[in-house]
């Protein structure tokens, strides 16, 4: 009995006509956006490796130790899952004064749009009248005259409604993907087809939670007129409006201290007073070592010092010294200063993450921020993935601080007089920053909450659907 | 006989479930807007006073414009803080940088409210308005009288917006009356000019989506069918064609990524670094500093304005984006507007490279006038408004094309 209910909705749904403009909208905007974005991808990684050259360039002329590590810093090439979801990868770059607007003003438009907005609302346009349409043409009182429960016709409807309307969207997606796949700049590898299974499962329950959403309103209407409403209004509510207020209420409701004020203040602790300090400790330093060592104290010029650690055993030996207890000196400077700056920045830090925290408990309410965060995290896009770049960026980080050490004490050995910060050297025997994808079972351990709660809401809204139909009054 | 339909039509509205739900939805989301941008206002407010430089610091900060509480656009951007230093300008962004999630979602502003929300709601009143009466009946009984088709179309028209705009601007009204007790809150006479200019271009915009709910109700012969079509337009002009569009202009002017133009940058100071310690001239060094950076820039903002007027061409394809060009620029948080500024703040920090590091002057205050409002309109925000009203009465010709030859049976 459930089939023929199923087949009867699949039926009623191909042959209408709002069945037609979904399709051919799905394979225009999906197709359009699909094939711009891969575009834009391959720009990027063009882009990419345009920069890693010119890194590359420089560091064969001019790398030095005292401002390298700005010159080599990490960063995350394109994923190949740009030509499907763009998450956080927008160049907006707001600390570097040429950011760039354009994002800001018009987001930009990807798979997670598509579903998020498209999807729900053409769920909601094939439910809404799914009940109270069937009362007003009169047919849900014939069809229960039959033998069916109305458990049955419910669920069938549901079922059946999925199906067809999932149709266009997967069929769209996949002309999408032979775009993706024709394109040989794009290469997809294993982990890339088990995280879009995973995007494409989310979306199907991101799906039937607006359907059983629809249903439930049409459950509560007579008329479908009234439905397409209610339904409208709670669509705007959910997707349009309370992911946007979540972050402005979590920062109205948990401040944190100004940003702009802190960080000229960790800036003036690591530079100002840091360079006050050091110059205080290395004087006490060289003083203590002039006392042991007076002949160091002779006022020689460079040319003649050098002259001198040559010839003279002795000399070398005190001067060796003194260069590295002036060096430890300063290190130290830099460690109180460090972490004098980082117990506000930690301070910060922790405030900062509360309040994202709170927004993104408060956004999670709606399903659409649910979805998006479940693709943008399960695509190495969206927060996860800033993390986990952070963190291998740190690993890295630490590797190279070895590599620098190792190499400035070599250079030292080499020639004790040198300013081994400003000396050019030659780096190509350093460690290069690899990037690597998180594996995608820790990425979908990290999403399974957003599957949880969107499957809760696919619960809630199909029991609440069940309720209101079973107390529906037909006639 | 054209107020006696608009009448009827506002009559009719008033008592449906329809207005119920759509006056509620706006007056819950305007009030809430305003509450939740007015507090977002307050706190950048009361951190520029933090951060406001003192007089010997060469900083240019500026203060949040309240406008933004309605249209907030680049006022973030705008509102960090610049630090002149030897080698150019030190950026610091705020609070908004230090919560991901704001980069998620757009702002639930006024102007986004209108855009998404009120355009929507505007279809919703356009698109049963001929294929429903047909469908009852009442067509037929209508122009069984001694009226002009034209007549029933403008009264129609004018009925549905009055009851529209009517409970638009009150609710926006009564909400900035709200805003206006707060005596933190500062409103220029120009402020509220501007204002009122956004609210009128705001009305435009609404009336276009009015149209055009009634052309493609025009169009079809069944509401439900009307609803579905224009809901996908929906979709595509107020999200599909202004985003799309950026990226595709992008594609056409090859133009760096942010990145590559910061990390070159730093290679430029780094590599000027070295090359002091070997030959010791540091003025000599830090000028090459600062020629070439400004070269940099110089390059990177000609190539910027190309992808910028390309975008807004192929942008402009969809009205939502005109709406959004005109507002954002007459409230001074626009693209246009953004780009004067750093245009001011590199003329701030050559003024203070020439005085205080070669002339060893002291140090200038930054200040920032917001272009007026006949330069906006000069500048593209004529055009956006006139491709609006364009857009009015197109849909509404078209309309009364369709509607003359419309079978009523």
């Amino acid at each position: 009995m459930l089939g023929t209910i199923i087949k009867k909705e699949l039926l009623n749904n191909i042959f209408s006509f709002r069945f037609l403009v979904t399709f051919v909208l799905f394979i225009i905007i999906v197709t359009v956006t699909i094939f711009i974005l891969t575009d834009d991808y391959v720009r990027k990684v063009d882009d990419y490796s345009r920069r890693q050259r010119e890194i590359e360039n420089y560091l064969g002329k001019y790398a030095h130790f005292n401002r390298i590590n700005n010159v080599v810093s990490p960063s995350q090439p394109p994923v190949p899952f740009y030509s499907l979801i763009r998450g956080l990868s927008s160049d907006v770059n707001i600390r570097e004064f040429d950011n760039d607007p354009l994002p800001v003003i018009f987001p930009l438009i990807d798979l997670t749009f598509i579903v998020t907005i498209l999807l729900s609302l053409i769920a909601l346009l094939f439910s809404y009248d799914s009940i109270c349409g069937e009362k007003e043409d009169g047919t849900l009182k014939l069809m229960l005259s039959n033998k069916f429960s109305r458990s049955k016709i419910i669920l069938g409807k549901i079922i059946g409604g999925t199906l067809t309307l999932i149709f266009p969207f997967l069929f769209s997606l996949i002309i999408g993907l032979l775009i993706i796949l024709l394109n040989p700049r794009v290469l997809w590898k294993g982990a890339d087809w088990g995280a879009f299974g995973l995007i494409i499962l989310g979306s199907i329950l991101y799906f039937t939670l607006f359907y059983c959403l629809g249903v439930f309103i049409s459950s509560r209407h007579h008329s479908s007129s009234a439905s397409i409403m209610t339904s409208l209004f709670v669509w705007v509510l959910l997707i349009l409006i309370i992911p946007n207020l979540s972050p402005y209420m979590a920062s109205i409701l948990l401040k944190t201290p100004s940003r702009i004020k802190i960080g000229r203040e960790v800036d003036r602790l690591q530079d100002v007073e840091r360079d006050e300090l050091g110059r205080r400790l290395a004087g006490e330093k060289r003083r203590e070592i002039y006392k042991k060592y007076p002949f160091l104290e002779e006022g020689l010029s460079e040319a003649e010092r050098e002259k001198r650690i040559a010839e003279d055993p002795d000399y070398k030996k005190a001067y060796l010294e003194l260069t590295q207890e002036v060096g430890k000196a300063w290190n130290e400077a830099n460690r109180i200063q460090r972490d004098k700056a980082s117990i506000i920045e930690n301070d910060l830090t922790r405030k900062e993450e509360a309040q994202e925290r709170l927004a993104a408990y408060i956004s999670m309410i709606s399903p659409l921020s649910d979805f998006t965060y479940l693709a943008t995290d399960i695509s190495s896009t969206g927060i996860r993935s800033q993390e986990h770049f952070g963190q291998i960026a740190g690993q890295w980080g630490i590797i190279f601080w070895d590599y620098s050490r190792k190499k400035i004490a070599s250079l030292r050995e080499e020639n004790p007089a040198a300013d081994v910060w400003n000396t050019p050297v030659d780096v190509s025997d350093m460690p290069r920053f690899q990037y690597k994808e998180e594996a995608l079972i820790g990425r979908f351990k990290g999403t399974l909450s957003f599957f949880v709660v969107l499957i809760v809401y696919n619960f809630i809204f199909f029991i609440a659907a069940y309720f209101s139909f079973v107390k529906y009054d037909v006639r | 006989m054209f107020w006696s339909i608009a009448r009827k039509e506002i009559v009719s509205n008033l008592l449906s479930y329809k207005f119920f739900v759509v006056i509620l939805l706006t007056a819950v989301l305007i009030f809430t807007s305003f509450f939740i941008m007015h507090r977002d206002y307050k706190q950048r407010l009361s951190d520029y006073h933090l951060i406001k430089p003192k007089p010997d610091e060469p900083i240019a900060v500026i203060p949040p414009n309240p406008l933004s509480i309605f249209v907030k656009g680049l006022d973030d951007a705008m509102t960090r803080s610049f630090e002149i230093s030897v080698i150019g300008v030190d950026v610091r962004a705020g609070q908004e940088s230090g919560n991901i999630i704001f980069s998620f979602f757009s702002a639930p502003d006024f102007i986004y409210i209108v855009r998404v929300v009120l355009s929507l709601v505007a279809l919703l009143f356009g698109f049963d308005q001929v294929s429903r009466e047909k469908e009852k009946g009442t067509l037929k009984l209508m122009l069984a009288n001694p009226l002009s088709r034209a007549k029933v179309l403008s009264g129609k028209w004018m009925g549905n917006f009055l009851s529209l705009a009517i409970p638009f601007l009150l609710v926006t009204l009564l909400g900035f009356v709200l805003l206006i007790f707060d005596p933190d809150i500062y409103f220029s006479s120009g402020d509220l000019f501007r204002l009122a200019v956004i609210l009128f271009i705001s009305l435009i915009y609404i009336a276009l989506f009015l149209s055009l709910g009634i052309l493609i109700s025009t169009l079809t012969k069944k509401a439900a069918a009307s609803i579905v079509i224009l809901l996908f337009i929906w979709a595509i002009v107020v999200f599909v064609i202004p985003n799309l569009g950026t990226l595709l202009a992008r594609q056409i002017v090859d133009i760096p990524s942010v990145r590559a133009l910061s990390e070159k940058r730093e290679q430029i100071w780094t590599r000027e670094v070295l090359l002091i310690y070997e030959d010791k001239d540091r003025i000599a060094h830090f000028q090459t500093i600062h020629d070439d950076m400004d070269k940099l820039e110089e390059d990177y903002r000609n190539k910027f304005s190309r992808l910028i007027k390309l975008s807004k061409n192929i942008n402009r394809i969809s009205p939502v984006a005109s709406f959004i060009y005109a507002v954002t620029e007459i409230a001074g948080t626009g693209i246009g507007e953004e780009d004067c500024l750093k245009r001011d703040i590199i003329r701030y920090k050559n003024n203070i490279f020439q005085d205080v590091v070669i002339n060893k002057k002291e140090y200038p205050a930054f200040n920032y006038r917001y272009r007026s409002l006949s330069q906006i309109f000069v500048q593209g925000a004529l055009f956006d408004s006139a491709w609006l009203i364009f857009f009015v009465i197109l849909f509404f010709a078209l309309s009364y094309f369709a509607f003359v030859r419309y079978d009523v049976r």
